[in-house]
């Protein structure tokens, strides 16, 4: 469109050509916007209900925003104020103090010393009076109620343990696989690739078992730890694409300076590849934090072990409501959140998996 | 010190071939030193798991009674064959893989698409909001979810169906896995933008100049050599779609998950604890997931530009 427009001969001047350009610009940005606020607007449910109150929750006819339901107290009782109508079309706030079926009586807050008013009709068709307010005792009630410093120590030990692991392993057998003539280096590389695929649950069988009944670590931190150790192919098979972008003249000079192997890969290769492996690390930690599956396996029988995940279910306290477990949800969420906006600047960004090598 | 490789190779040649071998020697040694974390990993907690699941599927192993462990044949498949819960599981999962992966596929490929445009602005904020859903906690979005969906106080009863009169036996259940999916764009969609933007400039400025429009460079240019990152990311959707963790976790507890097969097998394994009948179901699931592998890789000649991995020779 563009040359087009360039290769005319005389009009479209320099103006309508930057015109053209920001409405381009603009639709398409505005476009993108849109998407992006009807792909996240489920979480609007999550946030608003974890604002508002269980008797706001239960309140079908409250509005959707937090909105807090007027009462008036008439003889020390506590009376739902509604919008009644009344045969002269004026619409009136009134408080119900005495509810039936045909009539009912309501009392005026603004002139209570005129008694109690009858009115004919069902008092179920009238809607409430609200007022729109955040409710944010969700939040310090359940800080009281579910030990949250013990859910956020066991994820972080687990997080960390597990950090040092899988990176430990995954560089070390990246760089193997990315750097040495290994014979039947290739087969094992198919390996490597076919384990990816492999469905969790045809090893959760016999691992289930081993761990449980042989080692008897049910309960306990080391059958989500130590596997970390062994390496994850996914996370090998992209350190290995992005070690071998790295060029080879580098490692060779430090290798003619006499360094060997090992301290080639932590003085020349790390350093290289150190937004691919901060990615892979938080990768790691994303996934742990939220991993349920097999810590619900493992440290279901153990409340005082279970991680942060357990708070999205319930685990940790009783007469959880609606509106308090997505408030969980909420503090569940906030932590991986937090560390993807402080991160976005490295998060992916060398993860190239190309038809054109570098 | 061998691995001087390349740059003293020629050096070494000239001292003989048995330097040389041994050489390579030291090489393949230390090489394989640093693949031994996997190489163990892979025996200890994915070969001999895998073949030993085998051997419980012919037995009847109980978790609760492991001393009357016996050989049964085939009982365990024939079991499965007329199980129809079962079959509905299977069906269950191979439905969800083929509804959701494309889903998946699409909107990550449309909007990496986009966001190699440089009209767009704002693109590292927006990046970073349409992968946000992909590190929220399943559980998260199973609350998120079922709260939408209530049909009392869900929201979209109040919005839509109420105020539009629908009928209230809408499939409201299945938008589930579909959000679901569609909040699981975030690793493909990052890993088929990063694939697009390393593509050069100059090839577009080029077929811009031989007349192509945006649809025809797009399918000629961008599709070939994206292609890696493409199939990269539709066997990272396969595998969630089956209820496995490639790059980030998708499964709630162990009991309930998304994969109906998986979750079936895990109801046979600890409600029931029949270990030889989930093992027995977990092969069937791993021959499935296997086979749909190699379909997928077998179609990769046809569409997939993989790059020259430098040989051996090469080094």
């Amino acid at each position: 469109m563009k040359i087009f427009k360039k290769s005319r001969p005389r009009g479209s001047s320099v103006l309508t050509l930057r015109l053209w350009d920001f409405t381009g610009t603009s639709m398409l940005t505005l476009g993108i916007w849109i998407l992006l606020i009807i792909f996240l607007s489920p979480l609007s449910y999550m946030v608003i209900t974890s604002l508002k109150s269980s008797d706001e929750f239960r309140d079908r006819t409250a509005p959707l925003l937090p909105a807090q339901r007027l009462t008036y107290t008439y003889n020390g009782k506590k009376c739902d104020m509604y919008q009644v109508p009344t045969p002269d079309g004026k619409v009136h706030q009134w408080a119900l103090v005495e509810a039936k079926r045909q009539s009912s009586k309501f009392i005026d807050p603004a002139h209570p010393e005129a008694g109690l008013i009858d009115w004919q009709g069902s008092w179920r068709a009238l809607t409430g009076v609200y007022r729109y307010r955040i409710y944010w005792n969700n939040y310090p009630a359940l800080w009281s109620a579910v030990n949250y410093p013990r859910y956020l120590k066991n994820s972080a030990i687990i997080v960390v343990i597990g950090e040092i692991g899988i990176l430990l392993s995954s560089i070390a057998v990246a760089y193997g696989f990315s750097r040495f003539r290994i014979p039947g280096g290739k087969f094992l590389f198919f390996l490597l690739i076919a384990t990816i695929v492999i469905p969790d649950s045809i090893t959760l069988v016999p691992t289930f078992y081993i761990f449980s009944k042989v080692f008897h670590w049910w309960g306990t931190f080391y059958p989500l730890i130590v596997p970390a150790f062994f390496g994850s192919a996914i996370y090998i098979f992209l350190l290995r694409q992005n070690f071998k972008s790295i060029p080879r003249d580098l490692d060779e000079a430090a290798m003619l300076d006499g360094a060997g192997p090992l301290r080639t890969l932590v003085s020349i290769i790390i350093p290289q590849a150190i937004p691919a492996i901060v990615t892979v690390g938080l990768l790691y930690f994303f996934n742990t934090w939220n991993e349920l599956r097999m810590s619900s396996l493992y440290l279901g029988i153990a409340p005082d072990k279970q991680t942060m995940a357990f708070t999205g279910i319930g685990g940790g306290g009783i007469g959880f409501t609606p509106e308090t477990l997505q408030a969980s949800a909420v503090i569940l969420m906030a932590v991986p959140l937090l560390v993807l906006f402080l991160s976005q600047r490295f998060f992916m960004k060398d993860m190239v998996v190309t038809a054109i090598e570098k | 010190m061998i691995s001087v490789k390349r740059a003293v190779l020629p050096r070494a040649k000239n001292t003989g071939a048995k330097k040389h071998l041994s050489l390579r020697k030291y090489e393949a040694t230390v090489g394989f030193l640093f693949l031994l974390p996997w190489l163990l990993g892979f025996i200890l907690l994915k070969a001999v798991p895998i073949f030993t699941a085998l051997g419980f599927s012919f037995t009847n192993f109980q978790m609760l009674r492991p001393e009357q462990t016996h050989f049964i044949g085939l009982h365990n498949y024939l079991t499965f064959l007329k199980d129809q819960a079962a079959g509905a599981s299977l069906f269950g999962s191979l439905s969800y893989f083929i509804l959701s992966v494309p889903i998946e596929m699409l909107l990550a490929m449309f909007l990496a698409a986009v966001f190699c445009s440089e009209r767009l602005k704002g693109k590292r904020i927006m990046r970073t909001l349409f992968f946000m859903p992909s590190i929220i906690p399943a559980v998260a979005i199973f609350l998120v979810i079922f709260g939408l969906i209530d049909p009392r106080s869900g929201w979209i009863n109040r919005l839509i169906i109420t105020p539009l009169h629908l009928s209230s036996s809408l499939p409201l259940n299945n938008l589930f896995p579909i959000i679901l999916s569609l909040w699981t764009i975030g690793p493909g969609f990052l890993i088929m933008l990063a694939a697009m933007q390393s593509i050069p400039r100059e090839l577009y400025e080029a077929a811009r100049v031989d007349g192509a429009g945006p649809i025809n460079r797009f399918v000629s240019i961008t599709m070939p050599l994206a292609s890696p990152a493409i199939f990269f990311s539709l066997v990272i959707n396969m595998i969630s779609s089956f209820g496995g963790v490639a790059l980030l976790d998708r499964g709630l507890a162990y009991n309930q998950s998304i994969s109906p097969m998986e979750g079936y097998i895990n109801y046979q394994m600890f409600s029931r604890s029949d270990l030889g009948y989930a093992s027995a179901l977990a092969w069937v699931m791993f021959i499935v997931v296997m086979a749909i592998t190699i379909l997928l890789f077998r179609t990769t000649r046809y569409w997939v530009h993989f790059p020259e991995e430098r040989t051996d020779e090469d080094f």
